[in-house]
């Protein structure tokens, strides 16, 4: 129920806002770990397009490796378990929280710790990688503005990194 | 920084997204109980350390987390190829 907008995040509800750049806390949204051999077959299970190449995003699913799937979703979105399908659907929304980082310096930002030629990364593309020592996943969901999904006991790290970086 | 071409995502990406898993190109003995000591410790413990052209076994654990074999040389540290888990030695 309000569960979720009364529980303890490990960064601060309220956005970081410095030149060209802000920080803050996505609204709640679920997350699935996706996996099978062939995006078919999880097409049959979810009804929708899954993308094929890695990095591709389509609807609310980005491909991140051969038989890996990223899928966010509204919070009240009901999903299949698969069970009896060669596909694993795994909630791993207690897992990890997601940071927007917004502006025309949001590409800046995430290149201070992520090796990534984010200027040259499409408008839709999303992958994991890393930041500084820290594994995240980014999804550009606009020239602007970046999603980024880090487990939540490397969180309040990647804030402390992240507003530092943005107040330079 | 080293770029590393990963032969699932076909690009180049970070070295620093990549972690290295020892030689590429051994393989469990099918039937390990039936083994010698001395088999099982070649399997086990002993590795080549070429001076050069070396294959090895990387992860592209921070991108698509997949397993690779690469041929890389030991004394410049570069890539020649790399290739697919499960195609034949490069
Ligand atoms: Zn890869």
């Amino acid at each position: 129920m309000s569960e979720a907008l009364f529980r303890n995040e490990p960064v601060p509800s309220t956005p970081y806002v410095a030149d060209g750049v802000s920080i803050s806390l996505a609204a709640p949204l679920k997350r699935y770990s996706l996996r099978a051999r062939t995006a078919e077959a999880l097409e049959t299970v979810l009804n929708v397009k899954v993308p094929q190449k890695i990095g591709a995003t389509e609807g609310g699913i980005a491909c991140l490796g051969p038989d890996e799937w990223l899928l966010r979703t509204a919070a009240e979105t009901a999903m299949p378990t698969g069970a009896g399908l060669p596909v694993a659907i795994t909630d791993i929304g207690e897992r990890s929280i997601c940071l927007i980082v917004e502006g025309p310096r949001a590409a800046e930002l995430l290149m201070t710790g992520c090796p990534l030629d984010l200027d040259n990364f499409a408008v839709g593309r999303a992958t994991r990688t890393i930041y500084e020592t820290v594994e995240i996943i980014i999804i550009r969901e606009g020239e602007d503005r970046f999603h980024v999904e880090v487990w939540r006991s490397f969180a309040a790290w990647l804030w402390t990194a992240f507003t530092a970086a943005a107040s330079h | 920084m080293i770029l590393i071409h990963c032969p699932y995502c076909d690009e180049k990406r970070p070295e620093i997204e990549f972690a290295n898993a020892g030689q590429a190109h051994i393989a469990r003995p099918l039937d390990p109980s039936g083994q010698s000591d001395a088999e099982w410790e070649a399997y086990l413990f002993i590795r080549a350390n070429p001076r050069g052209r070396h294959h090895e076994r990387w992860r592209h654990i921070h991108g698509c987390g997949r397993f690779f074999n690469a041929v890389r040389d030991t004394v410049t540290d570069k890539f020649e190829t790399t290739y697919k888990a499960g195609e034949p030695r490069r």
